[in-house]
């Protein structure tokens, strides 16, 4: 079985301090796989080594079968996969339309594109000329998205996209993982800190804590969440 | 009262053109590029290599904008690049290169002042009043110019990655665009433009290796005042061009060249976002 | 007062550099003396000029390779100096008052404008972008009013054989060459004195220095003036020397050449751009005649090749080149101790400080908007002395934004904040610090190249003025700084350079200078983060022992709910820019609602309905 996402051993931190402390862990084909723990545990610092942004100071990074450790990210980002970071993930003064078309460049495919996610959020058929900053919070949310499923990559790296959405559209949000997962075989990592949606939708998970992974499994029930928030208890 | 007006049209026109290179190269890359002053004088020679050749004076700026583009890649990938991130040596290592831009040259072409071939001459009446051709030209050069770089940004795919690219460079990487490329190809752009001003304001006055000196602060300043906008460029121009032009003809001429450097300091004391709507 | 007492080996290392320099000035006050013997006419003539050319160089190494302010208008002081020099002789005629006068007039005028300039350049806030190019425009202007000036300045043609000093060109030679030797000394002692700490300090970190309590602002417009003043002499002894004055002494195409030598020479170095600067001005009187362009292209060229590749200059080559050399012929002792450094303990403050019946702090309607987004909204809550107050709540809530606003008058768009009934109002930082506010950073902000005793002695700039000449052996702490000091292990570490330091003891460094500004309220910005679990239970302890002891009150921003929980009286839990929740640990930790909000169940913002 192939490994869409292999991290080995990883350390990593900024300037002398070290963050992450020899973390790994891997997320099969078509995986959905929760990163979990409070803030400042460490887990957007093991989003952006796995992407390039910082060094990793041990330990080896594969993606899609891959030696992406030490590579720039603009090169890691072409590597058919999606991620969705959690500040400035927008261009807020560029509009929804060029916010789309800077993953996709102009053609059928952004068209077909375009028309497929509008399935999913018909905002963004409606919303295509307005500037992504004019948009509300959640909508705003919905186009991070829709950016990240118009390419139909391989991977989606997804952090923190849960924050500050109403809890019928975090739903809705879940079931349109869910299914693309099912449509394409796409693999997912979700950074999350609202347990129960991360739940939802994964089969696996992890959870850092102060730069390590502290505990991990499988999705198997409700079992699973009360042993996840005994972990998490303030 | 029109040829005032006039004037105050050409001079932020002119003014607008020399400090729009400045400013695209200023958004993607964030640093100053001092060397601005070298690449007017490289288009200025450009024009008068075309005037020595015999060609349509015509000629002048695009030859002008090759060469601006060929000399800024070569500056970018040998000075620019291995500094980028020490924004004040940027402005060392961009100032010592156009003393050697300047100094080349000189040897070159001489110092004595050359003049170029303008491709309008004469001038125009209107109003009662005779105005040149050529600076009126100038206004057109200038919306030109505008409408260019607008036209760029907004309507190619590199002019969507360089805007991305301006707002939230870290961003667009993670998007996969390749920011190395993106600024060394504005880097390359802002040269050819600077060259081209060079071209265009060549015929106004005459070419020498320190034409671009008088044109350098007040190019700084029009960009420090105008943040990353071109709108705000053109306002600054405007206002600015517009008070120099008024303090040199009831004042004094001397005295109106200092008023844009003066003024934009104190704006900038006051409201250090410019004109922009920051 | 307890006397502790730490030293370093080396305290006669400290001596001996003294004697080294002022040997080497010895050597060159007789090379100096010599010089008329030694070289011919032409080229005492030319060295003249070097060395006026060198003071100034050597204002410009103070200004940009100490301090970090890249100026290209020193030459317009220079260009002050020289016209005052020449207007009075050439209109006034040559006499012991107008000497005087002319001398008096040049340095106030130089002085006058630099403080504009200066008023003008550096504002908290300023970029040092925006500092170049006034400083550029400087000479711009100078050189054009001075064209403007008709016969009364001599316009583009300037001023030339008026009367002034009669003496001989061995005499300026002996009296340029000795002042050159005298300030060059001076300089040394001032920028290797506890103040020229303060200098680097700048350099390298401004912004964490306002927060130290120093204020940069006036600093710098002080240095700007001095420097000025140097180069207005300078130029006053050039006028009187040459009597010849044109313009281009004060144009920017001087400014830059004085730029240039101080890069080549080395910058920060003092010793380099002198050299330099003589050197470099030296060859091109005798190249100038013959291939003038070349040379100056080749400079340019050299200049260009050393700021991308080899941006500290040719000095710090040449001398590691010089101590590679030496100690491939004898094994020297690797370690350079810079001086021994002892500790002592300050007098306690008195307990009862102003406004103390007051809350050590009240925030009444905190707002910060950041264009149209809302960060902070409404933040009412009041803290006292003995106090711990945890703000904790998820990323994007505003922890850090509040500290800002807090820490400085400028950040904040509405509301009030007052610090034992002293309101911050619009104070920069260094206002605030000084009304007993100390603010630690997120990221570690240190200083580089400055040890541990360097910046300890930092934090106490505002309440112990730095020593202008010498390197002071004490360095006095309050008691919360010291045991912080002595319990980190720092006080063994007080000759070595921050930046060699572990992230741990780089956390308790920030922690000790900030505890050295003796606050009365402490702001921590997440002070555990990348810390092992041992660092972070001493700094619990420290923390706790510190709200005891001093009566401190104290704000902490973390993530580490086991830490805040351990350390913390109270908890301000932060949402989306407001107040969730302020309440002691008990409540805060058994509420429903933060619960939710940290598994995920977020309240809705209002007037979410579509999608």
């Amino acid at each position: 079985m192939s490994h869409v996402l292999e991290i080995r051993g990883v350390s990593s931190g900024y300037g002398e301090a070290i963050i992450l402390r020899d973390v790994s862990l891997t997320i099969a084909e078509g995986e959905i796989f929760a990163l979990l723990g409070k803030n400042g545990m460490g887990k957007s610092t093991l989003l952006k080594t796995a992407l390039g942004f910082l060094r990793a100071r041990s330990g080896a990074i594969h993606l899609l079968g891959q030696d992406v450790t030490g590579r720039e990210p603009y090169k890691v980002a072409r590597l058919s996969l999606a991620y969705s970071p959690q500040e400035g993930a927008l261009f807020q003064e560029l509009t929804v339309e060029e916010n789309l078309r800077l993953v996709q460049p102009a053609g059928r495919r952004l068209q077909a594109g375009i028309e497929r996610i509008s399935e999913y959020f018909p905002i963004i058929r409606q919303r295509l000329d307005q500037k992504a900053g004019t948009l509300s919070g959640g909508e705003q949310k919905m186009l991070i998205i829709s950016r990240a499923l118009l390419v139909e990559p391989h991977l989606i790296l997804i952090d923190e996209i849960s924050e500050g959405l109403q809890p019928s559209v975090i739903d809705r949000l879940a079931d349109i993982l869910r299914r693309e997962r099912q449509r394409t075989g796409v693999s997912i990592l979700l950074v999350e800190q609202n347990v129960t949606f991360a739940l939802s939708v994964a089969d696996r998970y992890a959870i850092l804590k102060i730069g390590e992974i502290a505990a991990a499994g499988r999705v198997t029930g409700p079992e699973t969440a009360a042993s996840v928030h005994a972990h998490l208890r303030i | 009262m029109f040829s005032l007006v006039l004037d105050i049209a050409t001079t932020a026109s002119i003014l607008f053109s020399v400090a729009a290179g400045l400013l695209v190269v200023l958004g993607v890359l964030k640093i100053v590029n001092f060397a601005h002053g070298a690449f007017l004088v490289i288009g200025a020679y450009s024009a008068l290599v075309v005037t020595w050749l015999g060609l349509n004076p015509w000629f002048a700026y695009p030859v002008a904008f090759f060469f601006g583009a060929i000399i800024g890649a070569v500056i970018e990938r040998l000075v620019v690049r291995p500094i980028y991130n020490r924004p004040l040596d940027a402005i060392l290592a961009t100032w010592g290169l156009s003393i050697v831009i300047g100094q080349l040259i000189t040897i070159g072409f001489g110092r004595e002042i050359q003049f170029v071939q303008t491709p309008i001459a004469g001038a125009i009446t209107m109003f009662g009043e005779t105005y040149s051709q050529y600076r009126l030209f100038l206004v057109l050069a200038a919306v030109v110019v505008a409408g260019g770089i607008g036209a760029l940004l907004n309507a190619t795919r590199l002019g969507l990655e360089a805007r991305a690219v301006i707002m939230n460079e870290p961003l667009a990487m993670a998007l996969g665009i390749n920011s190395d490329r993106v600024r060394f190809i504005t880097f390359c752009f802002g040269s050819a433009l600077a060259s081209l001003a060079g071209a265009l304001i060549t015929p106004l006055s005459s070419v020498d290796p320190n034409l671009g000196i008088p044109w350098l602060v007040n190019a700084f300043m029009l960009v420090l005042v105008s943040s990353v906008s071109l709108a705000s460029l053109a306002t600054a121009a405007v206002v600015l061009g517009g008070a120099q032009v008024l303090v040199s003809t009831f004042v004094s001429p001397v005295i109106g060249g200092l008023t844009i450097v003066v003024l934009a300091a104190l704006i900038l004391r006051l409201r250090p976002e410019g004109f922009s709507r920051g | 007062m307890a006397k502790m007492s730490v030293t370093a080996t080396g305290s006669r290392f400290a001596r001996n550099r003294v004697f080294w320099v002022l040997g080497l000035a010895c050597v060159s006050l007789a090379i100096i003396g010599a010089g008329p013997f030694l070289f011919d006419t032409y080229t005492v003539n030319i060295l003249v000029r070097s060395f006026l050319y060198a003071a100034t160089a050597l204002t410009v190494d103070i200004l940009w390779g100490y301090t970090g302010i890249l100026t290209f208008g020193q030459s317009a002081f220079f260009g002050i100096g020289a016209y005052a020099a020449a207007l009075t002789f050439t209109h006034f005629g040559f006499s012991t008052e107008m000497a005087l006068l002319a001398l008096v007039a040049g340095v106030a005028v130089s002085a006058a404008v630099a403080a504009i300039v200066g008023w003008i350049s550096f504002w908290h806030g300023a970029s040092s972008l925006y500092v170049a190019i006034v400083t550029l425009a400087l000479p711009i202007i100078v050189v054009q009013l001075l064209y403007t000036g008709g016969t009364f300045t001599g316009s583009s043609s300037g001023l030339v054989g008026f009367e002034a000093f009669d003496l001989s060109v061995e005499a300026w030679f002996w009296i340029t060459g000795s002042a050159l030797v005298v300030l060059t000394v001076g300089g040394w002692f001032l920028v290797n004195s506890d103040f020229g700490r303060v200098l680097v300090a700048l350099r390298e970190n401004e912004s964490r220095c306002t927060y130290l309590g120093i204020n940069a602002p006036r600093l710098k417009i002080l240095l700007m003036v001095v420097a000025a003043v140097i180069a207005a002499l300078a130029g006053y002894g050039y006028a009187s020397y040459t009597v010849v004055v044109a313009p281009e002494i004060a144009s920017f195409v001087f400014g830059t050449e004085l730029v240039i030598w101080v890069a080549l020479g080395g910058r920060g170095t003092l010793i380099g751009p002198v050299l330099g600067t003589v050197a470099i001005d030296f060859i091109s009187a005798y190249l100038s005649g013959n291939l003038p362009y070349v040379w100056k292209l080749i400079v340019g060229i050299i200049f260009v090749v050393v700021i991308v590749a080899l941006p500290e200059g040719f000095l710090p080559v040449i001398t590691r080149a010089g101590r590679w050399l030496s100690g491939c012929f004898r094994h020297a002792p690797k370690i350079v101790q810079s001086g021994s450094v002892a500790l002592s303990l300050a007098e306690p403050p008195s307990t009862v400080g102003e406004g103390a019946g007051q809350p050590a702090v009240s925030v009444k309607s905190l707002g910060k908007r950041y264009g149209s987004s809302t960060i902070l909204d409404g933040v009412d809550f009041t803290a006292s002395g003995s106090e711990i107050l945890s703000i904790v709540g998820p990323n994007g809530a505003g922890k850090t934004t509040l500290m800002r606003c807090l820490s400085s008058g400028t950040e904040r768009s509405a509301g009030t904040v007052f610090f034992y009934g002293a309101d911050i109002g619009r104070l920069p930082p260094y206002s605030v610090t000084a009304l007993g506010v100390g603010r630690s950073f997120q990221t570690t902000s240190l200083f580089d190249t400055l040890t541990v005793a360097e910046c300890l002695r930092l934090a106490r700039f505002r309440l112990q003025r730095p020593a202008f000449w010498r390197r002071d052996q004490r360095l006095v702490l309050p008691p919360a700084a010291m045991r912080v000091v002595v319990a980190t292990a720092l006080d063994t570490q007080l000759t070595t350079e921050a930046r060699h330091l572990s992230h741990g003891q780089k956390r308790a460094l920030e922690l000790a200078m900030v505890l050295a500004l003796e606050p009365r309220v402490l702001f921590l910005d997440e002070p555990t983060a990348g810390l092992t679990k041992q660092e972070r239970t001493l700094i619990g302890s420290i923390l706790v022992d510190l709200t005891r002891r001093e009566a401190l009150c104290v704000l902490l921003i973390e993530h580490d709910l086991e830490f805040v929980r351990e350390i913390s009286t109270r908890i301000l839990v932060l949402h989306q820019g407001k107040v969730l929740l302020d309440g002691s640990v008990q409540e805060v930790v058994e509420s429903e609602i933060v619960r939710s909000i940290y598994a995920g169940h977020v309240k809705p913002e209002t007037g979410e309905t579509r999608l």
